[in-house]
């Protein structure tokens, strides 16, 4: 009964307020269009006015290369691949980088004594570690896999670690106050404290391991959009070359978009505690 | 015994029965050696089942390293604690505890039923069982039917409530509350001191509480210990014989209560 009554008036004042909402949305979905024309008003005019080299393609080569690119299958097939490498390699870095993270934050002394090689991993231009990675496992997708993971693990274990060492210490008194077995613990109270810092870490690997993964197809033979890329390129299909680029940069767009929006379903608790 | 309108020097022994709580020679502090800063000096208490003892003193004095010592959080230096007969090296699950910081003890990603069924979860009871004890608790603290709430949903004094409820449920036989009312308004605060009241006149739990309060401390406790100096030590023992009902109004005009508060005041102004 009381549930009911909470309910009744929020029912009446969510219909101007969700249609206030809309008119926003569909306003500032407008700017961001005008500035999308904006842009590609600009370079149409750069190639025309031969700002740009000559073997740029103008607006309108692109938009037919990006449909030549959507009816054919091949595009399918190498989008396919680069997904899928790319998305092995960030379940793979997050899996991994959760778990260490949230063994090494709440340990003091694992914290301290890993602290400077984590660091060192961050800032390791892991790209460098290619040819290495290359010669030992060949141009094959578990090298690219590999690699993925090399470059999209560091962002998650940084920000599990951060996130396992804000537990609060009222918390941890109160855990340890009532006995509260080590795996229950782990997963009812530490993961969930940490959640907030590692979904950001969780995002940023999306995005890493997409770029990762398109990456060393441009760079080596491993079939897939980066392939794709670079055989267009080698064939003098610019459109195409730039058809293939937008879209490396739609699907890593769309990803990050997705999964904050996950987020911020997942952490309603932390925006209402906090703020 | 005595006239009854006059207030008594207790005792750190328990008048009659059983003891419950026995806490032995303990000092707390930190650090060791030479470098050790002592805390709290030999200590020596006995408290007895369904007994409300306060332990009063000014702030910084060390009441919450004594309340660390008495829930096994921090090993004392030297004594022990004794629970039932039982010494302490650690948490036991006959004690529990509720801090002042309700805020920061409550789990904000948990519901109100799921926070207080939580430490029930640990000690591996049952869904349906944890969840009928949290709904049991929740209604002796006046929270029932606020399970599905969480706790950043409700008030400071309401939040207190679920801590409390909490403990209850965990079915502990020894309460300590550390300034467990000191970050609400005046009005909550009453409420609050007048739930844990009959919280032990209903189910005969045994509460220890720290608080630097003087009056709250009268208020609620059969007996006030009251700690000053540094390291701290007991410099004063008193007994309200307010026996298990309490008054916002009547009992905080009864001469004994006036008695003990300029008898305490007096006291602390001293240290």
């Amino acid at each position: 009964m009381t549930t009911t009554h909470t309910r009744a008036p929020s029912a009446e004042t969510k219909a101007p307020r969700r249609s206030a909402l809309l008119q926003r949305d569909w306003s500032l979905l407008a700017q961001r269009l005008g500035a999308l024309g904006i842009i590609l008003a600009l370079w149409q005019a750069a190639v025309l006015t031969g700002l740009l080299p000559s073997i740029t393609p103008t607006v309108p080569e692109v938009t037919l290369g990006l449909w030549t690119a959507v009816t054919s299958t091949s595009f399918w097939t190498a989008l396919g691949q680069t997904l899928s490498a790319a998305t092995a390699g960030w379940i793979i870095s997050c899996v991994l980088g959760v778990f260490l993270g949230l063994l090494i934050g709440p340990l003091r002394w694992l914290d301290r004594s890993t602290s400077v090689t984590v660091e060192f991993g961050r800032a390791f231009p892991t790209i460098a570690l290619m040819p290495v990675i290359l010669l030992l496992l060949g141009a094959t997708t578990s090298m690219q896999i590999t690699m993925v993971v090399l470059s999209a693990l560091w962002p998650v274990l940084v920000q599990s670690i951060l996130g396992a060492r804000r537990l609060d210490p009222g918390i941890a008194d109160t855990v340890r106050i009532y006995r509260i077995p080590r795996l229950l613990w782990f997963r009812r109270v530490l993961l969930p404290s940490a959640l907030p810092f590692v979904t950001t870490g969780v995002r940023i690997a999306a995005s890493i391991s997409i770029l990762a993964a398109v990456g060393i197809e441009v760079l080596t033979q491993v079939p897939g959009i980066g392939r794709m890329i670079t055989l267009a390129q080698e064939a003098q299909r610019w459109d195409l070359a730039f058809a293939y680029l937008f879209f490396a940069g739609l699907f890593g767009w769309t990803v990050t978009a997705l999964l904050a929006r996950a987020e911020s379903s997942l952490l309603a608790w932390n925006r209402q505690a906090s703020g | 015994m005595t006239a009854p309108q006059s207030i008594h020097t207790g005792s750190l022994d328990v008048l009659g029965g059983e003891v419950l709580l026995d806490v032995s020679h303990v000092s707390m502090g930190y650090g060791d050696g030479e470098h050790e800063k002592r805390i709290l000096e030999d200590l020596n208490l006995k408290v007895g089942h369904s007994e409300f003892v306060s332990i009063v003193g000014p702030s910084g004095v060390g009441k919450t390293t004594l309340l660390r010592g008495l829930s096994g959080l921090l090993p004392p230096k030297r004594g022990t604690v004794s629970v039932a007969g039982q010494t302490i090296t650690g948490p036991h699950p006959d004690i529990a505890a509720v801090f002042q910081d309700y805020s920061r003890s409550l789990m904000p990603w948990m519901t109100t039923r799921e926070n207080v069924a939580f430490p029930l979860q640990g000690q591996g009871v049952g869904r349906r069982e944890r969840n009928r004890r949290a709904e049991e608790s929740l209604e002796e603290v006046g929270l029932s039917g606020q399970g599905d709430k969480y706790p950043w949903e409700m008030s400071g004094g309401m939040q207190q409530r679920v801590a409390i409820a909490r403990a209850l449920a965990y079915h502990a036989k020894v309460l300590l509350m550390d300034e467990p009312f000191a970050s609400v308004d005046a009005q909550t605060r009453f409420d609050l001191e007048d739930l844990v009241v009959n919280l032990r006149e209903a189910l005969g739990v045994t509460i220890v509480l720290v608080t630097h309060d003087v009056d709250e401390a009268i208020y609620l406790a059969d007996r006030v210990i009251v700690i000053a100096e540094k390291p701290a030590t007991v410099v004063d023992v008193i007994e309200t014989g307010f026996g298990t009902v309490r008054d916002q109004v009547d009992t905080k005009a009864d001469p004994r209560f006036q008695d003990a508060r300029g008898r305490i005041l007096t006291r602390l102004r001293k240290a």
